[in-house]
């Protein structure tokens, strides 16, 4: 609150050739600089009204001003004091969008006049900032996804060279692989220059060694590989290495972080890749914009109507939401340490599919929800309850700008689907409602279901991950892409993508079922926390799943009755038998009171810098006051400067109130 | 023979308050005036008088009248106003009572009247302005917490009350640099301007519900014992703010009390809405932190009640009680600093209006 008015207004970037002092920001300093006395020309865009002397009742004044000028009519609530002239240019023209339709974004992207600013980061890109910070069970040093594939008719000596010039260019064209994340989770990209910039290939050269040590490089490499991912923090979120193998084969192998790429990421990653192996003079389409213009245009839109309205909607929910599927479980999450997580794999063949998709699209079902609805059905019979709380992974990237759906980045967010399976319904029955469902509850995805998750677990009084069990499904990516991706990869031959090795690692999730298209072939996946589960129980749960789904390439999969229970709400458990989302909580100790020494004071003032409200009780609790996950990791490295001593992530999160850290403080001492 | 207390505007909310607890303590033989008499009767009639008390007089007194308010001064050893509106009274009831060689309790004032009878003061009389809750409680009660060097204060004053047109017009008339400043702190003993913003649904320890906080550093809050001053007045919902912002936009700094008077409806309005909306409560909220390394000792002040005007008339009988104590050093002065915290908090404690006074 306290910096200084500086720079004049450095005017952006703007495609339109407007004379500058019709600009909308032009005109609107003139209005600022009347109403606070200053020079038109040095009104700073991004200073608050407040911090320049401006006050309630001069923001009446602006607004009729405002009106007056730009015939745009400003709710007086939009125009706080706190508000910059940056922010009030973008109020002014989202009210002024003329043809509004149903679902008008509220955001305007542009190129950003500093493409190497930092940004904030996204939702979910927070939540795995945290995850990697150790803050909650269930996380890892890591979230990233691990894939190789094979190569043949690797041309071995020019292939090292070819993919370090074919990444080099791709680093170019997306600046996304440039990407970094600051320790107090933001995120930057850096210039093409700085170094660092371009992700590093290593190339592992095994063309002359016996078959068994092959076996055993490989494995060596896909296990260091699967169990530590690439750090955006402090190197590339990128880790490319090239294995050249005997027989003029070779492996890609990709270590992708998920703090800095999505699931379609990784597709429209691999396709411009090999776009540039292929072709040593390829040439895409520039792309106008890059993933920090897109995060910066929607940093206005938690204070527009349509964001507000679909936080009301999910708010009336959340109280009547079922719980997550009630799983029984050998162990605690919170006292598994997983380092990698586990797979159950199954893949159908084109023709078997193509049944299937028939199958879907006579019913008016995509095959995502013939997929989740499978999915829900057996974790309907494994839990005991037939309604259940999922976890949806959405690639919603807003259709803000034609190269959205081109850019690489971590776009994705989550999205809570609940899950209400009637007994007695054939499964077409259960589809189409699942169908209608989904499609209700995306049409809401303006606030993620990170936020959505920290409210509800508010309002459950929980610190557990309230979304433990995920569905994700990217079938339908490919064609939405343009078609099958080429196997022409240049000096490195042709691509085998159905011989491929992959391995995912995502916070917070016990349980999660992927699907996604190889070439022809459509595969299924359970990846899972295999420290919680009887290995029989997902074997068994994994088989039925595949079964369900066969049978749908055949109508009498369509009309058969589910076996499902009764019960719609999860029993208790009993004595000692561990249940997922009926897990005991941690007695949390109740504080009340003011301040009671030097450390709570300075643990409020910590709370208080960041939050910017007053912390007046020892009890004040830092999500209560407005804080979320990530402010948490920065109240945490700043309480480590403020005091010496750091406590960790999770501590911090187990009993986020001002005396609660200050016992953590005390006991990290 | 008991000491005569006159008690102007007796009729009001403040007033018969205030008499009833002046008569209730016993503080001396009352005199209870008002701009309508039959008014005024009914309220002596009521008050607890002891068996053996003597008869209450009753004047009909409107303060315009010089010799009206003359004579209802003579006589008495305190004259404790009640009468409003402030903007008007200024230091009138004071010096009228400082002539007939009388002591002064009022309601109002603040700094403005207390500096216009500075001048008069001739080392015997006392005057106490702004003996109400706010101003008046609100400055003294943090001083319950200077028990040591403080690194800072906060206050928080409010709740949701009905208004009155008279005490709309004298809100509305809180603005300029006599009575506060918006948005600004009290850093080392200067004005520190735009540096708060306004607190939105903010949880506050004794409030009922979460409340809308806006800055605004008051004249009393400037002389708080504490290195920074953060002083906020306190709103059930944005309404009020909203009203009183309105009418403060469309006129100049300055206007007149006749000027404003045309908006008080609204900020009427907006009150009985928040009344209507969440019930009446008032609430006054002092938290302050020591100086690093300092002793242990109090960080909070919470009192809770219904109603602030009722609280005033509570707040005038200590500061009348202090006067006749003989206590006070001669002068013209503001209550919140020349009452002592810790007697008043102790009146306010046993009193039936006040449902909570922790200081912890």
């Amino acid at each position: 609150m306290s910096s200084t008015p500086a720079a004049p207004a450095t005017p952006e970037t703007s495609p339109e050739t407007v004379p500058d002092e019709d600009r909308l920001e032009v005109r609107l300093a003139r209005i600022w600089a009347a109403l606070l006395d200053l020079d038109p020309d040095r009104v700073p865009t991004d200073v608050s009204f407040l911090e320049m002397g401006g006050d309630s009742v001069l923001s009446v004044r602006l607004s009729a001003q405002v009106r007056a000028a730009t015939s745009v009519q400003l709710a007086l609530a939009d125009v706080r004091v706190e508000i910059t002239l940056d922010e009030l240019a973008a109020l002014v023209r989202r009210r002024s969008s003329d043809a509004p339709s149903a679902r008008d974004l509220p955001a305007q992207i542009t190129p950003r006049a500093d493409a190497t600013a930092e940004f904030s980061l996204l939702p979910l890109q927070q939540g795995y900032f945290v995850g990697q910070q150790d803050g909650w069970e269930l996380s890892y040093e890591s979230a990233h996804y691990y894939l190789d594939y094979g190569l043949i008719g690797v041309d071995g000596d020019d292939a090292p060279e070819a993919l370090a010039d074919a990444v080099a260019r791709l680093a170019e064209h997306q600046p996304t692989l440039r990407a970094r994340i600051t320790p107090d989770g933001r995120q930057r990209l850096l210039p093409l220059d700085a170094p660092g910039a371009v992700p590093p290939v290593q190339v592992l050269d095994l063309r002359d060694r016996e078959p068994q040590d092959v076996a055993k490089e490989l494995g060596d490499l896909r296990q260091a590989m699967s169990s530590r991912g690439p750090d955006p923090v402090n190197a590339s979120a990128l880790d490319v290495r090239l294995t050249l193998l005997p027989g003029g084969e070779g492996r890609l192998h990709l270590g992708m972080s998920l703090l800095v790429f999505d699931g379609w990421s990784a597709g429209a990653m691999n396709r411009d890749l090999l776009a540039f192996l292929a072709d040593w003079n390829a040439v895409l389409p520039a792309l106008e914009i890059d993933f920090g213009d897109y995060v910066s245009a929607l940093d206005g839109l938690q204070t527009s109507e349509a964001w507000l309205a679909d936080r009301d909607w999910w708010w009336a929910r959340l109280d009547t939401l079922p719980q997550p599927p009630a799983l029984p479980l050998i162990a605690d999450p919170h006292d598994v340490a997983p380092v990698t997580m586990g797979n159950r794999e199954h893949r159908w063949s084109d023709e078997r599919w193509s049944a299937v998709r028939a199958q879907c699209s006579e019913r008016g079902v995509t095959p995502s929800t013939a997929m989740l609805t499978a999915f829900s059905v057996v974790l309907a019979r494994w839990s005991g309850h037939h309604r259940l709380l999922l976890n949806s992974l959405q690639l919603n990237r807003l259709p803000l700008h034609p190269d959205v759906h081109r850019i690489v980045g971590a776009f994705a967010a989550t999205m809570f689907l609940p899950v209400d399976l009637t007994p007695g319904s054939t499964f077409a029955e259960l589809a189409t409602g699942a169908q209608t469902r989904s499609g209700e509850y995306i049409a809401h995805n303006l606030i993620s279901g990170v936020e959505v998750g920290r409210e509800l677990a508010r309002r459950r009084g929980t610190r557990r991950p309230v979304g433990p069990i995920v569905f994700q499904s990217v079938l339908g990516v490919d064609a939405a892409m343009g078609g099958r991706t080429s196997t022409d990869a240049g000096p490195l031959g042709e691509t085998n993508v159905t011989d491929y090795s992959h391995q995912l690692r995502t916070p917070q999730v016990a349980l999660e079922l992927r699907c996604f298209e190889i070439g022809d072939q459509v595969v299924t996946v359970f990846s899972l926390v295999d420290e919680l589960f009887e290995a029989d129980q997902v074997t068994r749960a994994f088989d039925e799943f595949i079964a369900i789904v066969d049978a749908l390439a055949e109508p009498a999969g369509w009309s058969a009755i589910p076996e499902l229970p009764e019960d719609s709400e999860p029993s208790n458990p009993a004595d000692g038998e561990l249940r997922l989302g009926l897990l005991p909580e941690a007695a949390s100790a109740t504080h009340t009171g003011p301040l009671e020494d030097d450390l709570e004071m300075t643990v409020a003032e910590v709370f208080e810098d960041l939050l910017e409200v007053p912390v007046l009780d020892r009890g004040a609790d830092f999500f209560a006051l407005g804080g979320d996950s990530l402010l948490a990791v920065r109240a945490v490295t700043r309480l480590a400067r403020a005091l010496g001593t750091t406590v960790p992530v999770r501590d911090f999160l187990a009993d986020p109130t001002v005396a609660g850290v200050a016992l953590m403080v005390r006991a990290a001492r | 023979m008991k000491p005569l207390i006159g008690v102007l505007g007796a009729s009001g909310e403040v007033g018969r308050v205030a008499a009833d607890r002046i008569a209730a303590a016993g503080l001396g033989r009352l005199r209870v005036g008002g701009r309508d008499r039959a008014k005024a009767e009914k309220v002596a009639q009521e008050l607890p008088l002891a068996a053996d008390a003597p008869p209450v007089e009753v004047q009909a007194v409107d303060l315009d009248d010089d010799e009206a308010l003359a004579r209802f001064c003579e006589g008495c050893a305190v004259v404790v106003n009640c009468a409003g509106p402030s903007y008007r009274v200024l230091d009138r009831v004071a010096r009228a009572a400082w002539a007939a060689g009388a002591d002064h309790v009022d309601v109002g004032g603040e700094l403005v009247a207390r500096d216009a009878l500075a001048s008069s003061a001739d080392g015997k009389r006392i005057a106490i302005f702004s003996a109400g809750v706010m101003p008046g409680l609100s400055g003294l009660l943090p001083r319950l917490l200077a028990v040591r060097p403080l690194r800072r204060m906060e206050t928080y004053v409010g709740g949701a009350a009905r208004f009155t047109s008279i005490s709309a017009v004298d809100a509305l008339l809180t603005r300029g640099d006599r009575f506060g400043t918006a948005q600004a702190s009290w850093v080392d003993g200067a004005i520190r301007p735009n540096v708060l913003g306004p607190l939105r649904n903010v949880v506050l320890p004794g409030f009922p519900q979460p409340m809308q906080a806006l800055p605004f550093l008051t004249t009393e809050a400037q002389e708080l014992p504490a290195r920074e001053v953060r002083a906020y007045n306190v709103f059930a919902s944005d309404r009020i703010p909203a009203a009183l912002t309105q009418a403060w936009a469309e006129l100049p700094v300055g206007a007149s009390a006749e000027e404003l008077r045309p908006y008080a409806p609204d900020v009427v309005s907006a009150a009985d809405s928040d009344v209507d909306e969440y019930g009446a409560f008032y609430v006054l909220l002092v938290s302050a932190r020591p100086e690093p390394g300092g002793p242990p000792g109090p960080g909070r002040v919470v009192m809770r009640a219904t109603d602030s005007y009722a609280l005033s008339g509570v707040v005038m009988a200590a500061a009348a009680r202090a006067v006749l104590e003989g206590t006070l050093v001669p002068g013209s002065h503001l209550a919140a600093e020349a009452l002592d915290p810790f007697a008043v908090a102790e009146i306010l404690r046993a009193d039936p209006l006040v449902h909570e006074l922790t200081v912890v």
